[in-house]
C-alpha cells in the first residue's frame, strides 16, 4: 500500500516544485497606468490585479505553455502566449479602449439625440415632456433647441431656414404623413403622438443618414417603446378632456390601449380667446399598442390609432368688416404601423416594416365645401451587418404609395405617387477617436418620372475624453408639395446640399455644442397656387427654378451640475437665409425665418414639496410679413417675440395611487406678441396675426390607479 | 500489481478531485473573508477580479460569478465617474446572466438582478425610475417567491422604499415593516454552506437603528 500512496501523491499537482514569477505593467494607449486590470493565466486561479501605478506581479506553479489574459472593464481583452519554466517573465501590455464602451467618438453632426439607451445623449425623453411652455408636445420641446424657429401661427418644425414641409417625422423607420392634428389657418395644432410612446428621439437639423429621405431640411426620428413596463391602469383629467389607459404585461408580450375624449369648450370659456369659436375643437381618439418579444430576441411592434374631431369658427373678413366668414372642419385620421426587428444570425439584423395612414378633412367655408383625403401605404426593409469593432453596414429599400383626393364644391383632383428608394451606408470606426459614415440613397418618383442619387458623408473626430469635432456633407431631395403637383406636371425633385461643422463637449453633466452650417437649395417648386394672402402679387408660372441658401450658427449649452436639483439649457441660433420659391416674385428672407432666436429652459426640483418647477423663456427677432403697400417684397418685419412660461408638477399620493398634478401658464408677463399681419385685397385694412389667447393656463391630473409609488 | 492498477488510478482521481474542491473552497473562503474589509475602489476591483478568475477557471460554478457581480454593483456606487457606473453594471448583467444559466431559479441571483436594477436607477432616478424601478421590484418579488426564507430581497425592497419620498408611499415608516420582516428571516436563516451568500444582517440592523432614532 505504501507504493500506491506514493504514486498517488506524485500524481497530484501539489508536488510540482517549479515556480514562475510573472510581472509587468498595464497601461493605456497613451502609456498612462491602468490600475484594477485583471491579469491571469487562462483556466487557472493564478493571477492578480494591477496596482495604482499599473504594475503587477504574481507567481504560478503551472509549467509549460500558457495563455496570459489581461482584461479590464471598458478595454479590449489581450491574450499573450507565454512559456512557464521558472524563469522570470516581464511584460508591458497596452490596452485599447473597447469601442462599445465609454468614451468612443459618436457620429453626431447635425443631430440632437434623446434616448435612454445611448449614454452620450443631449436630452432624455422625460426632458421633452417636462419642459415648460411646451404642453408636453414633442414639437414644442424641440423648439427650445437651436436651429428651430418660433413660428407661432403654423404647425410643424421650421428648421434652419426650411419650411415645415421640409421636416419629416419618422416613427420606427417609416415616414408619417400627418404627424399633426388637422389645423385651421393661423391656428397651429399640436403633434398627434404622445411623447410617452417613444423611448428614443433623434432630432436631426441636417446631414442625416441615407436611410431617410424626402426631407430637405430636417428629420425627426422617433423610436417607439419596447414592452410595456408593467400592468397598469391610469386616468387623466384636464379641463380640456379626460381619458384612461390600461397596459397589460405578460412575460414576453404587452398590450396597451388608451382612449381620450377632448372638448376645449369649457376651457375656452374660462380663458378669453381671440378666436370666435362656434364649436370649440372636440374629439375622440383611441390607440392600441401591441408588443411581442421572440426567443431569438426579435421584437414585433404593432401600433394603431384612430381619431375623429370637429370644430367651427367665425373669421374676420378683411374686405368687408361687417361680415364674418364661417369656417367648419371635420377630420378623421387612422394610423397603423407594424414592424419586426430581429437577428438573423450573429452579425445580421433585419428590420421589416409596413405602415398605412388615412387622413380626411372636410371643410366648409360659408357656402363652399372642400374635402381633402390623403393615404400613405409603405413598406421598408433594412438589413444591418456587423463588421468588426462596432463598425457596420446598413442597406435596404422602401416603397411609398401616396394617394391624394381633393375636392372643392363640384371640382375634384387626385394624385397617385409611387416613390421607391434604395440605400446603402457604412458606419466605420477607423480608431476609437475617428469614425465615419458614408452612404448613398437613390430614389425614383413615378409622378415626376425622375430619379435622384444622394451621397451623404458624416465624420467625427475625438480630441479629448469628452470633446469632438464633427463634419457632415450630403445631398437631400424631396418631391414638391402636392399643391404644386395637383396643378401641372414637369417638376423636378427639390434639392438641398448641406455642409455642417461642429464642435461638441459632452461630459460630466455638462454639454456644449456649437455648429456652423451652409445649405444650398435648388430646383425648388415655384408658382402661384393660392393667392391668399398675397393678393397684389403677380401670378407666378409653375417651374422648378426656385433656389436659395441658408447659413448660420447654432449654440447649445446644458448644465445639470452647477446648481443642486437644477437643470438648465440655453440655445441660440443665428440664421441668414434667402429663397425664391412658391409664389415669391423675387429672392427674399422667408416669412418663417428670423436672424436671432434665443431660449433658456430651466427645471428645478424641490424635494421638500416633491414639486418640479419649470421656467422657459424664448426670444426671437421679428419675422418678415407681406405688406402689399411696401414695394419691397417681404420688406416689413413684425416686432420681436418674447415668451415666458411657467410650469409646476406636484407629485403625490391620492387614495394610495401615485398622482401627478400639473399646472402651467404660457406667456406669464402678457407680452403682446404679433406674428405678422394679414391685409385686405386692396391693402387698406390690416389685421394682426396673434396667438389664440394672450395667456393660456392649463391644469391637469394624472393618476396611476392602485400604485402608491412611481415604480 | 496488475490488480492494483485500476485502484491506483481511481484513487488518484478521487484525491485530485478533492484537491480541486479544496482549492476552490479555500480560494472562495479567502476572498469572502476579505469582502467585509474592502474600502476603496481599487480593493473592490481587485476582489471582483479574484472572483472572476475563479469563475472563469471553474466554468460551471455560479457562486464566483455571483460574488464578482455583487462586488461590481458596489463598485458602481463607489466610483465617482458617472459615465463609468453603467459600464460596471453592464458587466454585472453579463456575469449574472451566466450565473443564472448555471443555476436557474436561484433566489440569490434574482436578488442580485434587483440590486443591479436599483443601482441603474440611482444613477439617474428622475429619468430611470419608471424602467429600473419596475425591474428591481419584479426581481425582488421573484427572489422572494423562489425562496420565502431569503432575508435579502426584503431588505433591498425596504431600501428602495426608504429612499422613495414620503409623498409616493416611501420613507422610513413605510420601509420599516420590510426591515423588520427581513431581520426575522435573518434570525432563522442558515446558509446551506460557508460559500452561500450570508451578507446583509448588519445593514438591516443599521437601518432599523436609524429608523428607531
Amino acid at each position: 500500500m505504501k507504493i500506491i500512496f506514493i504514486l498517488v501523491l506524485l500524481a497530484s499537482p501539489v508536488i510540482s516544485l517549479s515556480q514562475t514569477n510573472i510581472s509587468g505593467k498595464i497601461t493605456d494607449q497613451n502609456s498612462a497606468p491602468l490600475p484594477g486590470a485583471n491579469i491571469y493565466l487562462k483556466d487557472t486561479y493564478d493571477g492578480t490585479s494591477s496596482s495604482a501605478d499599473g504594475s503587477f506581479s504574481f507567481t504560478t506553479q503551472e509549467t509549460g505553455d500558457a495563455v496570459l489574459i489581461v482584461s479590464f472593464i471598458g478595454y479590449k481583452q489581450v491574450e499573450r502566449k507565454i512559456k512557464l519554466n521558472g524563469e522570470k517573465i516581464y511584460l508591458e501590455i497596452k490596452l485599447e479602449e473597447d469601442s462599445k464602451e465609454l468614451g468612443t467618438v459618436v457620429i453626431s453632426a447635425g443631430s440632437f439625440e434623446a434616448s435612454d439607451e445611448n449614454k452620450a445623449v443631449i436630452l432624455r425623453p422625460l426632458d421633452i415632456v417636462t419642459t415648460a411652455g411646451t404642453s408636453a408636445d414633442i414639437y414644442g420641446a424641440l423648439e427650445t433647441l437651436p436651429g428651430t424657429q418660433q413660428v407661432g401661427e403654423a404647425d410643424g418644425l421650421f428648421v434652419r431656414g426650411g419650411s415645415a414641409y421640409e421636416t419629416k417625422t419618422i416613427i420606427d423607420e417609416m415616414v408619417v404623413q400627418n404627424p399633426f392634428y388637422s389645423s385651421v389657418p393661423d391656428i397651429p395644432s399640436r403633434g398627434r403622438f404622445s411623447a410617452f410612446l417613444f423611448k428614443g428621439t433623434i432630432f436631426s437639423t441636417g446631414g442625416y443618414s441615407a436611410q431617410y429621405g424626402q426631407a430637405l431640411s430636417s428629420a425627426l426620428i422617433l423610436k417607439t417603446q419596447d414592452l410595456a413596463d408593467e400592468t397598469l391602469t391610469s386616468i387623466s383629467l384636464m379641463p380640456l378632456g379626460f381619458g384612461g389607459s390600461h397596459s397589460q404585461r405578460w412575460e414576453n408580450s404587452s398590450l396597451s390601449s388608451e382612449i381620450f375624449f377632448s372638448n376645449l369648450d369649457p376651457f375656452f370659456k374660462l380663458q378669453k380667446q381671440r378666436v370666435d369659436w362656434k364649436i370649440a375643437p372636440r374629439g375622440l381618439e383611441g390607440s392600441v399598442n401591441f408588443r411581442q418579444k421572440f426567443s431569438n430576441s426579435g421584437m414585433l411592434k404593432l401600433f394603431s390609432s384612430v381619431n375623429v374631431g370637429d370644430l367651427s369658427l367665425y373669421m374676420n373678413n378683411l374686405d368687408n368688416p361687417s361680415v364674418k366668414d364661417f369656417y367648419a372642419q371635420k377630420s378623421g385620421n387612422y394610423y397603423l404601423n407594424a414592424n419586426y426587428r430581429g437577428i438573423i444570425n450573429n452579425d445580421w439584423t433585419v428590420f421589416l416594416g409596413t405602415s398605412y395612414s388615412y387622413d380626411k378633412d372636410k371643410i366648409k367655408i360659408d357656402s363652399n365645401r372642400a374635402g381633402e383625403t390623403e393615404q400613405l401605404s409603405q413598406a421598408k426593409i433594412t438589413i444591418t451587418k456587423d463588421i468588426i469593432d462596432g463598425s457596420y453596414l446598413t442597406f435596404g429599400g422602401e416603397i411609398q404609395n401616396t394617394v391624394y383626393d381633393n375636392t372643392f364644391n363640384e371640382l375634384s383632383k387626385n394624385l397617385n405617387e409611387v416613390l421607391t428608394a434604395g440605400y446603402a451606408e457604412a458606419d466605420i470606426f477607423f480608431t476609437n477617436d475617428f469614425a465615419g459614415r458614408a452612404g448613398v440613397r437613390a430614389e425614383y418618383s413615378k409622378l415626376l418620372n425622375k430619379a435622384n442619387i444622394a451621397p451623404r458623408i458624416s465624420l467625427a473626430y475625438r480630441v479629448g475624453d469628452y470633446d469632438q469635432f464633427n463634419f457632415a456633407f450630403g445631398n437631400f431631395y424631396q418631391t414638391p408639395d402636392k399643391d404644386f403637383l395637383m396643378q401641372t406636371t414637369g417638376f423636378a425633385f427639390e434639392k438641398a446640399t448641406h455642409y455642417i461643422l461642429n464642435f461638441q463637449h459632452i461630459g460630466n453633466e455638462r454639454t456644449f455644442r456649437v455648429e456652423v452650417y451652409y445649405k444650398k437649395y435648388s430646383d425648388l417648386a415655384k408658382g402661384t397656387v393660392y393667392t391668399y394672402p398675397y393678393f397684389e402679387l403677380p401670378v407666378m408660372p409653375f417651374s422648378s427654378q426656385g433656389k436659395g441658401y441658408s447659413k448660420g450658427i447654432d449654440v447649445f449649452w446644458r448644465d445639470r451640475m452647477t446648481f443642486t436639483y437644477t437643470d438648465y439649457w440655453i440655445s441660440y441660433s443665428y440664421l441668414d437665409t434667402k429663397r425664391e420659391f412658391s409664389n415669391y416674385p423675387t429672392i427674399a428672407f422667408p416669412t418663417f425665418a428670423t436672424p436671432h432666436t434665443f431660449s433658456i429652459v430651466t427645471k428645478h426640483w424641490i424635494p421638500a414639496i416633491t414639486t418640479s418647477l419649470g421656467v422657459t423663456y424664448t426670444f426671437a427677432t421679428g419675422r418678415p410679413y407681406f405688406n402689399p403697400n411696401n414695394p419691397e417684397f417681404l420688406g416689413d418685419k413684425a416686432k420681436n417675440y418674447n415668451n415666458l412660461s411657467l410650469s409646476f408638477s406636484y407629485l403625490t399620493n391620492i387614495f394610495n395611487s401615485f398622482t401627478i398634478i400639473f399646472f402651467s401658464v404660457d406667456n406669464v408677463p402678457g407680452f403682446r406678441n404679433v406674428f405678422g399681419y394679414r391685409y385686405s385685397t386692396n391693402g387698406r385694412y390690416k389685421e394682426p396675426v396673434l396667438p389664440t389667447a394672450l395667456r393660456s393656463a392649463i391644469i391637469g391630473m394624472f393618476i396611476n390607479i392602485g400604485q402608491s409609488n412611481p415604480y | 500489481m496488475k490488480l492494483f492498477l485500476p485502484l491506483i488510478i481511481s484513487l488518484a482521481l478521487i484525491v485530485n478531485i478533492n484537491a480541486d474542491d479544496d482549492k476552490y473552497m479555500n480560494a472562495m473562503k479567502k476572498n469572502l473573508e476579505k469582502l467585509d474589509s474592502l474600502s476603496d475602489l481599487n480593493s473592490f476591483l481587485d476582489a471582483a477580479n479574484n472572483f472572476e478568475r475563479i469563475a472563469l477557471a471553474e466554468k460551471d460554478k455560479w457562486l464566483p460569478y455571483y460574488y464578482a457581480s455583487y462586488v461590481y454593483v458596489i463598485a458602481s456606487y463607489i466610483d465617482t465617474v458617472k459615465e463609468k457606473k453603467d459600464i460596471y453594471l453592464d458587466k454585472v448583467d453579463q456575469l449574472i446572466n451566466i450565473a443564472d444559466s448555471l443555476e436557474p431559479n436561484q433566489s440569490e441571483i434574482y436578488t442580485l438582478k434587483g440590486m443591479s436594477a436599483q443601482a441603474r436607477m440611482s444613477i439617474d432616478p428622475m429619468n430611470r425610475w419608471q424602467k429600473y424601478g419596475n425591474e428591481a421590484n419584479s426581481s425582488f418579488q421573484m427572489a422572494m417567491d423562489l425562496d420565502t426564507l431569503n432575508p435579502r430581497p426584503e431588505y433591498l425592497l425596504g431600501m428602495g422604499i426608504y429612499y422613495t419620498p414620503q409623498q409616493f408611499g416611501g420613507g422610513p415608516a413605510a420601509a420599516k415593516p420590510y426591515f423588520e420582516s427581513s431581520i426575522k428571516k435573518f434570525n432563522e436563516f442558515k446558509p446551506a454552506d460557508d460559500l452561500m451568500p450570508h451578507w446583509g444582517r448588519n445593514q438591516v440592523e443599521d437601518m432599523l437603528k436609524r429608523i428607531g432614532e
